[in-house]
């Protein structure tokens, strides 16, 4: 499967969360899929993601998230906009509730997916959406 | 849709006496109370011993904390509190350091000073109850130096209290990250472990298979992790600090993980049960009864409380309560049908610890022990799942034991691949989850619940009164008792760090500086994030 057509997609932590199991099985799965990923792993603050988006020159940010420090995720997304990477695709995935989903899309994040998600879509979210997706050339 | 154990056994449609061809009731199963200890370990189980009814509590600052556990034990747990700690307390930083500020407080009970422990302890004994503290493994001096302060506070002799405040070093690889290096937290937990013997506190060490499952470990494998891990801690209690073995195996308890798949969930107890009997006295060659029954508590897994309708986690978790009752366990800590959005709501605590009560009196299991023991089918799974555990331990005792098994990845490898054949599992349907990818409705359609929600103004209180409160201290004490412990740390692995850990506690301070200063005397950075430096000058003295 080469959907992913070497798009360029950081899956990160962020934060003091340790929740690594669902983004290490996202990582491998847009690897399957053709992405090229860079996994940050934990540890990350805001600052940290937003500078390896920029040294990789990633297409999309995925942030997997578990232990409720959603301001962190506002906070990214203040840093993303304050460094011109707005046509950087973000994108979030955990146990996230409804009232935050709305916030976090609010702020700017395009998309949040929650458990459960079907590995298909989040590929074919990511290879319509992602930056330098040959989708989004076709369209403009 | 599989019809298989998740280790990959095929289930059958019927069990008849040819699935246990060679079973042998006294060699097997032994009464209840009686070696191998299949059937557990008292000959008349609930009946002269309840289990323990307990739910987790810990959000926002200790003070909120302290007013959910007198809710809980008006709602009727009092045999034992249960509190996590925060990410900030489980690192080891204190709420004031700039990557914690946004953090204190959110999931878990900000524990980084012995004033938070008495805040949280206001009104409720140490005694009479057990007392448990979870949240990863570097902290464990800390909550144990916790406990001993207060009770010498409160007059009260430390042998007196009972519970767990021990985590073992290997929870930094089931999820549970902090960010010591193992070494460290082994040190450390050594420490604490002959601390807590020589001194006659009966307090216990998580030693458990719970966050590996929960990390999508599979039955057999997570059976085969925790006997590796008590094979090995025990073996360097022993042969490392001296101690006798019947008075090692006394420090670990374990806390499975009980899911949805009813009947091997209790297969998987009672293997594990025999499985450890049969270690203790052929490989330990345990002396006393007591060192062959592995204390058991039961965690109803979160993993499978769905994100979608909620509601019927309750369902869920009265099956993963009614089996973890069934199989026999020591205390039960169910998990709440908001699990997945937030820690506990009131509703959801208070639904949760009444499906405890619901199933101790109302369904007649708790009158007899182990009944389904003597079921083709039980017995079958038992033998299975035990069987398969053997393989995966005799992989990781060739490699040289649990901790060389995870130097080479090993463990890290086995649980990865299987989260993702789990995943996949889900993904492809081959697994049913009814509201994920069973008949799934639109969110718009499913039922509120009320959810727990932290402001990051609550972090920001709790960092502000941390910073503050700092320079409140009596300061030449606690720099003397952070350069006596900084001054033991250098004094060698085999050096118990305890003593000056429960001094320099007793003065107040805090987690990021007692872990810090440990930190410095083994040549690493006072902070694990290398954010903020230490504040306080020592001069290493010489060994």
């Amino acid at each position: 499967m080469t959907k992913g057509n070497g798009l360029k997609v950081i899956v990160s932590m962020i934060g003091l969360d340790g929740h690594t199991t669902g983004g290490e099985v996202v990582a491998m799965l847009l690897r399957d899929a053709g992405f090229e990923v860079v996994y940050l792993g934990v540890n990350q603050t805001p600052q940290s993601i937003v500078d390896a988006a920029i040294q990789e020159d990633v297409d999309a940010i995925g942030i997997s998230s578990h232990a409720a420090n959603y301001s962190l995720i506002e906070e990214l997304m203040d840093l993303v906009r304050a460094n011109d990477l707005d046509d950087v695709l973000v994108v979030c995935g955990g146990n996230i509730p409804k009232q935050q989903i709305q916030k976090l899309t609010a702020r700017g994040v395009a998309k949040v997916f929650t458990p459960g998600a079907a590995s298909d879509d989040i590929v074919e979210y990511l290879v319509n959406n992602a930056r330098r997706s040959p989708a989004i050339a076709m369209s403009a | 849709m599989k019809r298989e154990t998740d280790y990959g056994y095929k289930i059958k449609s019927v069990y008849s006496p040819e699935d246990i061809p060679d079973f042998d009731y006294q060699k097997d199963l032994g009464d209840p109370g009686s070696f191998p200890y299949t059937r557990g370990y008292h000959a008349e189980g609930y009946r002269t011993r309840m289990w323990t009814q307990r739910m987790t509590a810990g959000l926002g600052s200790s003070t909120d904390a302290n007013k959910v556990l007198k809710k809980y034990r008006d709602m009727g747990q009092r045999g034992g509190m249960c509190v996590i700690s925060d990410r900030v307390f489980s690192d080891c930083i204190d709420p004031d350091h700039p990557q914690a500020r946004r953090e204190a407080g959110v999931l878990g009970w900000p524990g980084c000073s012995l004033l938070e422990f008495e805040e949280l302890m206001e009104g409720i004994p140490l005694t009479g109850q057990s007392i448990t503290l979870l949240g990863s493994s570097a902290p464990t001096v800390l909550r144990l130096a916790y406990v001993v302060a207060l009770a010498q506070k409160r007059g009260i002799d430390p042998s007196e209290v009972h519970g767990s405040v021990m985590e073992s070093p290997f929870e930094n690889y089931f999820g549970q990250t902090d960010v010591q290096p193992f070494d460290l937290n082994l040190k450390l937990w050594l420490d604490a472990s002959e601390y807590v013997v020589r001194n006659k506190i009966r307090m216990r060490s998580s030693v458990i298979s719970q966050h590996f499952q929960e990390s999508g470990g599979n039955n057999a494998q997570a059976i085969a992790v925790v006997l590796s891990m008590y094979k090995e801690l025990c073996g360097k209690l022993v042969n490392e600090r001296g101690l006798d073995f019947d008075d090692a195996a006394l420090v670990p308890y374990e806390l499975v993980s009980i899911g949805n798949r009813f009947f091997e969930e209790i297969a998987k107890v009672r293997a594990m049960r025999r499985m450890w009997a049969r270690m203790a006295k052929e490989h330990f060659k345990a002396k006393k009864e007591k060192s062959c029954q592995m204390l058991i508590a039961v965690h109803t897994s979160g993993r499978t409380m769905t994100y979608q309708q909620p509601l019927n986690n309750i369902a869920r978790c009265a099956i993963q309560t009614l089996a973890g009752a069934i199989v026999g366990c020591t205390a039960l800590d169910n998990a709440t049908m908001d699990n997945a959005y937030a820690e506990p709501s009131a509703l959801a605590a208070r639904m949760s610890l009444n499906t405890q009560h619901i199933v101790a009196v109302e369904t007649g299991v708790t009158d007899v022990v182990d009944p389904l023991a003597g079921s083709y089918f039980v017995e079958a799974l038992t033998n299975q799942v035990e069987e398969e555990a053997y393989k995966i331990l005799k992989e990781i005792d060739d490699l040289g034991g649990m901790i060389a098994a995870v130097e080479k990845g090993y463990i890290q490898t086995m649980l990865r691949e299987e989260a993702a054949k789990k995943f996949h599992e889900v993904d492809r349907k081959e697994r049913l989850v009814v509201g994920v990818n069973h008949l799934v409705i639109p969110p718009e359609e499913d039922f509120e619940i009320p959810i727990q929600e932290v402001h990051e103004g609550d972090s920001e209180a709790i960092a502000k009164r941390m910073e503050e409160w700092k320079k409140t201290r009596d300061m030449p004490q606690v720099t003397e008792r952070l350069r006596e412990l900084h001054a033991d740390a250098g004094r060698g692995e085999r050096f118990n760090l305890m003593p000056a850990i429960i001094e320099a506690v007793k003065a107040y301070a805090t987690a990021g500086e007692v872990i810090g200063v440990i930190r410095m005397a083994r040549g690493l950075s006072y902070d694990p994030f290398k954010v903020i430096d230490c504040p306080y000058d020592f001069e290493l003295e010489a060994a």
